[in-house]
């Protein structure tokens, strides 16, 4: 009878508090991030072989497509660099009462937008 | 292994509905979570129109109300109900809590009660807490001292004692564990919020002797540091108190003593 058992309902059901909200998009903007640096790596090493290699990617990175990942890829490092003080801070064992982990949650999230318009201005600067 | 989707006897169907009789105008859907054993067939959504208007001020209240009065086929623990004993821990509008203390006013529109999450449910809203209960025995919870003391009374400082507040109130109700993705994914091995406040109130306890003994015992990666600070747990905690801090205070312990 027992393993009759069903399972019950667990993330399908469970509401999405900021702290796990903020937990899981800590791991998946470090997934993004590791694929984002080899792919950094990708495009210098392409550079080396040829110039027309240059060119293709100038224009990849110039369309749409191009700019949106450049976007994403900011935002996923903004993220990831004011989550982890985050994590640093409650390494210490610091901020985890309900009510900071709910301040310090939201301002990673919104803090990871404004830093996003951040990098994307200073290095609108550079070009 | 990461299972995110429900198996096929899983599954949830939808169940019966049973009309008020009372002809209230103060109506209240309850969506409560079913599953017979002796059926054979999937778990399955009910839903019950209750009269609120009659109705004290608890979800446990409108689950009694439901046994008592429209469905008394629903199965569900419950004793104290003053919040002591911990036995109704169920899920309630997507979070974990205990029936009797969380206020039914709380929850806006339909209430959805289910089992606590990741159990092998026994019946209805009654899940399967063997394996948490065979993971707070590993962690021996009870005082050790040297046969010396034992016949003598032990002292212990009003600082020392002031530093097993808020982890001795924990009443193992589960509402914890059962809240924390990682114990979902890893419940047979990673121990769970609960079992480890439990370890850590034995821990700090200035009277055990076998300090580090226990914390040996819980440095281990996937016994103690499956905890990626979600924090569910402290949310989820009926009685207030912070299963997430006493991991990350174990986990300072193990990083900082020479063990």
């Amino acid at each position: 009878m027992e393993n009759k058992s069903p399972l019950s309902p667990h993330i399908q059901v469970y509401r999405w508090q900021i702290s796990s909200l903020v937990s899981i998009s800590h791991r998946i903007t470090g997934i993004i991030n590791v694929i984002a640096i080899s792919l950094v790596c990708l495009w210098i090493s392409l550079i080396f072989f040829s110039e027309s290699n240059y060119e293709t990617i100038n224009l990849l990175l110039n369309s749409m497509v191009g700019k949106f990942i450049i976007l994403g890829i900011t935002w996923s490092f903004s993220f990831q660099i004011l989550s982890e003080i985050r994590h640093l801070f409650m390494d210490l064992g610091y901020g985890f009462e309900l009510k900071t982990t709910k301040i310090s949650g939201i301002i990673v999230i919104f803090g990871s937008v404004i830093l996003t318009i951040i990098f994307f201005i200073i290095g609108k600067s550079f070009i | 292994m990461v299972q995110i989707s429900l198996s096929e006897k899983s599954k949830i169907k939808k169940g019966k509905y049973f009309k008020d009789k009372t002809g209230s105008k103060n109506l209240k859907k309850v969506n409560v979570y079913r599953w017979d054993p002796s059926s054979g067939e999937n778990p399955r959504i009910d839903t019950y129109e209750v009269d609120m208007d009659n109705c004290p001020s608890k979800v446990l209240d409108v689950l009694n109300k439901i046994k008592n009065e429209i469905d008394p086929t629903l199965a569900y623990r419950r004793s104290c109900a003053h919040g002591v004993c911990g036995s109704c821990a169920m899920n309630m509008a997507g979070k974990n809590g205990l029936a009797c203390t969380t206020p039914h006013a709380d929850i806006n529109g339909d209430i959805d009660i289910y089992p606590l999450p990741h159990l092998k449910v026994k019946k209805d809203l009654i899940g399967d807490l063997d394996g948490l209960y065979k993971q707070y025995q590993s962690i021996e919870p009870w005082l050790k001292s040297s046969s010396k003391s034992e016949v003598t009374e032990i002292f212990q400082s009003k600082e020392d004692r002031a530093k097993l507040d808020g982890a001795y109130e924990c009443i193992m109700c589960a509402c914890c564990s059962t809240s924390c993705p990682s114990y979902w994914w890893n419940g047979d091995k990673y121990l769970g919020p609960a079992v480890l406040l439990q370890a850590y109130r034995w821990i700090i306890d200035s009277r055990d002797e076998e300090r580090q003994t226990r914390l040996k015992k819980v440095a281990d990666e996937l016994k103690l540091y499956r905890c990626h600070t979600i924090l569910n747990c402290t949310s989820a905690c009926p009685k207030g108190l912070n299963p997430a801090k006493a991991i990350a205070e174990i986990k300072k312990m193990l990083a900082t003593a020479n063990i």
